[in-house]
């Protein structure tokens, strides 16, 4: 285990220099970029770790959302594969894969690329799947409006106490695959009891992807999670149209 | 491990900001890294010492915890 105290050395000396900047100062550069280029299109960042359905979830979200008339673009982060886009063009909309060749994580950079051919133009709402990790895509901001963390109940409920930066830098938790629930032994009360110490304005919802489910509760959070999108892209295209009169 | 990542970002920021203009060695970088910024401080300090740069092969990392998601160079020591 790598976890010896070596941070107590002294410096060797030499000139001091006080900076007092941003680590990041370059990637929020490219993420007001970002930001001017996403317009009225109101931007969801998901995060979770790989396995928890995010691109299931957009399988459910994304064609709900087309149904009411909203128009929906996504960006797909994987290490190696574009297999997430080819099932997101199944949904007949726009959508870019970015290959991070191993990188665990988007940066603004990447989605700045992206946004060169990505069709954009009539998207009301755009959602970037980040790379499937709970830790490293939570200290790049992509220009989003809001980070999202997306839980299987599978992983257990002492996850959001392991990985607190997800959480604690999302507005919104979804627990997803809930239909396995008595399956498992899993106390969903527990993950959001955890969830809500690290972020007490978490909001909650409880989803399942499952396209065979008889029990229409299963679909009741996916429903409640798109009339929260569909608030939200009206939010924004109201400020967006104010700031542009 | 976007440790190597993070240190390439404030290695892009000193440079932009001219801070490493001139400067022949790093001899130390002091960050405050909030306990919610998901860095592993350890990986840190590695990914430094592995930069291409071979300015920073030697530098130690030093770290101001607080509890905020920051991460933000304070201050340098430089030759």
């Amino acid at each position: 285990m790598l976890k010896s105290n070596r941070f107590k050395r002294v410096s060797t000396g030499g000139r001091s220099l006080t900076v007092q900047k941003n680590a990041l100062e370059s990637n929020e550069i490219n993420a007001k970029k970002n930001k001017a280029v996403f317009g009225k299109a109101f931007v969801m960042n998901i995060l979770s770790s790989p396995g928890s359905g995010k691109t299931s979830l957009l399988e459910s979200i994304v064609p709900a959302l087309k149904l009411e008339g909203f128009n929906a673009a996504v960006i797909e982060g994987d290490v190696e594969t574009d297999l997430d886009k080819k099932r997101i063009d199944n949904l007949g909309v726009p959508a870019y894969q970015i290959i991070t060749n191993g990188t665990c994580h988007l940066d603004a950079k990447m989605v700045n690329v992206s946004l060169n051919s990505l069709d954009i133009k009539n998207a009301d709402v755009i959602f970037i799947e980040n790379v499937g990790n709970l830790v490293c895509p939570t200290s790049f901001n992509l220009g989003e409006d809001m980070k999202v963390v997306v839980l299987s109940v599978t992983e257990g409920d002492d996850k959001p106490l392991k990985y607190p930066a997800a959480f604690y830098k999302s507005k919104v938790m979804i627990i997803n695959k809930t239909d396995l629930l008595p399956a498992l032994d899993s106390d969903i009360a527990k993950i959001k009891e955890n969830a809500l110490s690290i972020n007490k304005e978490l909001i909650i919802f409880e989803t399942s992807c499952r396209k065979k489910t008889t029990e229409n509760i299963y679909n009741k959070g996916i429903a409640d999670f798109v009339s929260f999108v569909k608030e939200k892209i009206r939010i924004k295209a109201a400020e967006f149209q104010k700031q542009n009169i | 491990m976007h440790e190597f990542s993070i240190a390439l970002e404030i290695l892009d920021t000193l440079e932009e900001n001219g801070y490493l203009d001139g400067v022949k060695k790093v001899n130390s970088v002091k960050l405050a890294i909030g306990k919610y910024s998901g860095i592993d401080k350890n990986y840190l300090e590695f990914a430094f010492q592995n930069l291409s740069d071979e300015r920073f092969k030697n530098v130690f990392t030093e770290f101001v915890p607080n509890d905020s998601d920051e991460i933000k160079i304070i201050e340098i020591t430089v030759d």
